[in-house]
Parts: C-alpha cells; sequence; structure tokens
C-alpha cells in the first residue's frame, strides 16, 4: 500500500464533535450545532443533552458559516497554558459571533484590530492551528470580514 | 426560620506574603474571630473552610493544630462564590439545629500571575486562547458600552473610587489612590478593561462564626443578623463568564445576581433602597457596574450613571466597596465572600474609621464567578 506523502496530512478536528464531516475541503466545513427537540435551542458541537431543558432528544444542525460580531475585545498578552497561536504572539480580537441559527459563538476574529466593531459581518474559516506528535494537522476555527 | 447571627470576625490582610504558609494565614484568620466572639476553638462544633486553590483536606490541616476536638471539618468550593456557600451550609446546620456554634475560614493562597487554566477550561479552548480571565469581563463590558453608552470614563471611575476608598482599609492589599487619568492610562489587559481596572489573584484569609441567634447575647454585646444568604448558579444562557463556548441569542433568562438578589430581598423582607453599604465583585471595574444595575440600584444600562452622580461613594445614597473592592484588596478567592462580611460587619458595628458609612444599619455582600456560580449575602443590626 503506498504512504501518504508528507504533504498530505492527515487533518483532524481540535474538538470532536464540533464540525461537520469531512474536514475538506476546508471551504464546505462547517461548525456544529446541536438542536433540542424540545425547546429548540442550539449547543455548539455534538451535545447528549440540552443544557437548557435537560431534553435528551437531540438533532446535529451545521451552523451557518456567516454571522455577525455581537461583542469583542483584543487579546493583548500571551494566553496562559499551551496556546498553539503564533509564537512569538501576536495580539489578536476574540469575540461572540451571531449566527442565524441563534447562537452566540465565541471566536478569535482574524481582523484589523482598529476595524473591529460590533454588528460587522463576518465569515468563518476552518484552518490548521497546529501539527500534533502524530503529523496530524489540527484543525480550529476563527471568523473574519466578509 | 430559625435566625441566625454572627457573633465573632476574622480577617488577615490580603497580599502576598512570600513568608506565610496558608495555615498561618487561616489560623490567624480564625484565632481572631474566636477572641471576637469571646470563645475557645474547643467550643466550635463544626467547621467550614472555603477555597478553590489549595490542596485537599486544608480545613483540617489549618484547624487541627489548633486542636484536635473531633469536630468534622469541610472544605467548600464554589469558584468566587465559595465563601457564599460555605457560609449558607453554616446557617443551614444551626437552623437544623444541628450545631450551635459553627465557623466559616476563607483561606487562599494563589500563585502569581494568570490563573492555571486547566482549572476552568477545556484543552481546545486553551489551545485556541480562548482562556485569559479578562477577556469574558472585557466582552460584557463592550456590548453594555454598545448598548447604553457606557463608556471607559465610568470604567475608571469604579477603579478610581475603590483604590480610594482602600486606603483607609488596613486590610486591603494596594491601599494606593491613582488618578482617573493614571488609571485609563495603565496598560490594556483585555480591551477596554485596563490593568488598574481588574483585580490581582492574591493571598488571605477571613473568617467568621455563627450561632443560633437567641443564644448571641452570650458571646457578644453586638451581634449581627443574617437576613439572608443565598447562592446560586446561573439559569441556561444567563451569564457570559468563564468556561463558556457559546450562548444562546434568544433565551432571555435573569442573570445569576439578578436571581440570587430577588431571593435574598425577598427572605430578608428588605430591599435595595433600605440597605447602607454594599460589598460587591468588582473582578474588573465594569463588573461592578452591571452589579448595580443586577442588584436594583438602578434601572438596566444605568449603572454609569450613578458613578457620575457619585451615588455609590461612601457618603452617597448606595456606599459600593467601601473596603477598596477586590481592585483594591485582591482577590484571594475562597477569602473574599468572607472578607467582605468582615467588611459589612465592621461597617454595621459602627467600627470603620475613615471609611464607615455614618449609621449604618443593613449591609449586603455579593459575589460572582467561574462556573457561574453566585451569592448574595445580606446582613443587618
Amino acid at each position: 500500500m503506498p504512504q501518504p506523502s508528507s504533504n498530505e496530512k492527515k487533518q483532524i478536528p481540535i474538538k470532536e464533535g464540533l464540525f461537520t464531516a469531512p474536514l475538506s475541503p476546508v471551504e464546505r466545513v462547517r461548525l456544529m450545532g446541536s438542536q433540542c427537540r424540545g425547546c429548540s435551542e442550539i449547543s455548539l458541537g455534538k451535545r447528549r443533552t440540552c443544557s437548557n431543558c435537560g431534553g435528551g432528544n437531540l438533532t446535529e444542525v451545521p451552523l451557518s458559516r456567516r454571522g455577525k460580531l455581537w461583542t469583542y475585545t483584543v487579546i493583548r498578552h500571551k494566553p496562559p497554558g499551551d496556546y498553539k497561536g503564533p509564537d512569538p504572539f501576536v495580539p489578536f480580537g476574540l469575540g461572540l459571533v451571531e449566527l442565524p441559527e441563534g447562537i452566540r459563538v465565541l471566536s478569535p476574529i482574524q481582523c484589523d484590530l482598529e476595524r473591529m466593531k460590533v454588528g460587522m459581518e463576518l465569515k468563518m474559516e476552518v484552518y490548521p492551528l497546529y501539527t500534533d506528535e502524530n503529523q496530524n494537522e489540527v484543525m480550529a476555527f476563527r471568523f473574519g470580514p466578509v | 426560620m430559625k435566625e441566625v447571627a454572627i457573633i465573632g470576625v476574622g480577617i488577615h490582610k490580603f497580599g502576598r506574603f512570600e513568608n506565610k504558609s496558608y495555615l498561618e494565614l487561616g489560623q490567624e484568620a480564625a484565632q481572631m474571630a474566636l477572641r471576637d466572639a469571646n470563645l475557645q476553638w474547643k467550643d466550635v462544633q463544626m467547621a467550614y473552610l472555603s477555597k478553590m486553590y489549595l490542596p485537599a483536606t486544608s480545613g483540617a490541616r489549618i484547624l487541627k493544630p489548633m486542636g484536635a476536638t473531633g469536630i468534622p471539618i469541610c472544605d467548600i468550593e464554589a469558584a468566587c462564590a465559595s465563601g457564599g456557600i460555605a457560609l449558607s451550609q453554616a446557617i443551614l446546620g444551626i437552623q437544623a439545629g444541628a450545631f450551635d456554634i459553627v465557623m466559616v475560614l476563607g483561606t487562599e493562597k494563589m500563585p502569581r500571575g494568570f490563573m492555571d487554566p486547566s482549572m476552568i477550561y477545556e484543552k481546545w479552548q486553551i489551545q485556541m486562547g480562548m482562556d485569559t480571565n479578562p477577556s469574558y469581563w472585557a466582552m460584557r463590558a463592550r456590548r453594555h458600552m454598545h448598548e447604553y453608552g457606557t463608556t471607559d470614563l465610568h470604567l475608571a471611575k469604579v477603579a478610581f473610587k475603590n483604590h480610594k476608598n482602600s486606603v483607609h482599609n488596613p486590610y486591603a492589599m494596594y491601599r494606593k489612590e491613582f488618578g482617573i487619568e493614571e488609571i485609563m492610562n495603565s496598560p490594556l489587559v483585555c480591551d477596554p478593561i485596563h490593568l488598574l481596572e481588574i483585580c490581582a489573584p492574591n493571598e488571605g484569609s477571613a473568617a467568621v462564626i455563627l450561632c443560633p441567634q437567641e443564644k448571641a447575647a452570650q458571646f457578644t454585646s453586638k451581634p449581627i443578623t443574617v437576613a439572608a444568604c443565598v447562592p446560586t448558579n446561573a439559569y441556561y444562557s444567563a451569564d457570559f463568564r468563564a468556561p463558556v463556548d457559546s450562548l444562546s441569542a434568544k433565551a432571555m433568562n435573569p442573570g445569576p445576581t439578578e436571581v440570587a438578589a430577588k431571593k435574598a430581598y425577598q427572605q430578608a423582607g428588605i430591599g435595595p433602597q433600605e440597605i447602607n453599604c454594599f460589598e460587591v465583585q468588582d473582578t474588573d471595574a465594569f463588573c461592578e457596574i452591571e452589579i448595580y444595575e443586577q442588584l436594583g440600584l438602578c434601572k438596566k444600562g444605568e449603572g454609569g450613571r450613578l458613578l457620575d452622580e457619585g451615588i455609590t461613594e461612601i457618603g452617597g445614597k448606595y456606599p459600593v466597596n467601601t473596603s477598596g473592592g477586590l481592585i483594591s484588596k485582591g482577590e484571594p478567592i475562597g477569602a473574599s465572600h468572607l472578607g467582605q462580611v468582615f467588611e459589612i460587619v465592621t461597617q454595621l458595628r459602627g467600627e470603620a474609621g475613615k471609611r464607615q458609612v455614618p449609621n449604618a444599619k443593613v449591609g449586603l455582600a455579593h459575589v460572582l464567578g467561574a462556573g457561574n456560580n453566585c451569592a448574595v449575602t445580606i446582613l443587618k443590626v
């Protein structure tokens, strides 16, 4: 069997159940939500129970790739712990992005920091954040200007 | 329900104490509370330790060296609200008739700098850099500014007031006055929050001794009644605080401070208009503004106005954080709420010196933190 060449790394999600499958092509990947059939609330990622009503009947809902910035801040110092972003550290935006499905998702915002504004239109991007010890590309998400 | 009174309080200054173990910090606060209540350690029938960062069985490690009296000693943790839960457990035990004299001790000795994120966040959130605690506070501030016109100056005014109050509190960490300009020119930690507008994790201890109200006169001439003590955890999507990955854009639940305060006002039969002094969770300057609104000191969105009008200063209608608040005291998490209770008791006894609120008869203490834990305690003369 042919070995995969070094430039065909396997891609894995940073958290299981966070994205739709498959992870390639990345342009088609969406964040996954779990919608409760009882109360219709949506949570991020794959869930077994609804954190609103406790119901156990949830369906997977792919979330929109586009949303609006609901609020934001700028991370000015390297976050504590095993941060996988650029080294040396570069300040970045962090915000809640409101999606049409009725959920606000916490996400890094890839944007000119001076231009960040509540209400701005954003689109999601899935990208390789780092390569793990097994040479897998670990895929994360962020939002940036449309 | 049986009324419960505070008969003794003690504190170890909040700050950094390189050459002291947490055992010493805790024992000093405990001994001070015992002296205040004219009691000895052997008289205590149950003890709770409120803590987050100390190791397992810290309560027993601190208290048992004062005498192996055989009483149950239990550690309690609910992040920034740990002290509120510990206090409520003590009250329940007394009300149930299980104990007459209960000690609630809060002690903490925290590492410097950002708190260890793995205690709060999932691995993927840490890897993506979504684990800087002040970022959550900052995003709430930004939204409030957008919706209600709250300004950078309003935030600075909170820090200005609290730093100013702390000068007169011998138990606070910083005790230094800062000018508005100096506060606004201090480095941004997470926009729009500056370094002089957030609290530092640190070390310290505070202790409270409780007994049934009808027995309080045996121990002290100045008992303080616990009119309410309500711990709570937020309803669905009602609080944006670590560790959250998303919020509902549809759910409209009231925040945990609102819920706890409402219950506490009902239990106490006391409304915010009748309260003379407040100690609240100013983890950051904005947080205090939001709490004004959630405690019902003003309408939603009007928190900034209270600062413009001096209403929350000592001498105003609703003095808030006469101790200097967490911004000046620092936040030794497990000791935080009990430190607030210490301040309120000091105010209600009329022993607060230059930071005394004239004729204070009723006070409120409020904490809120990770995991959406919250507590509101109301004390009265």
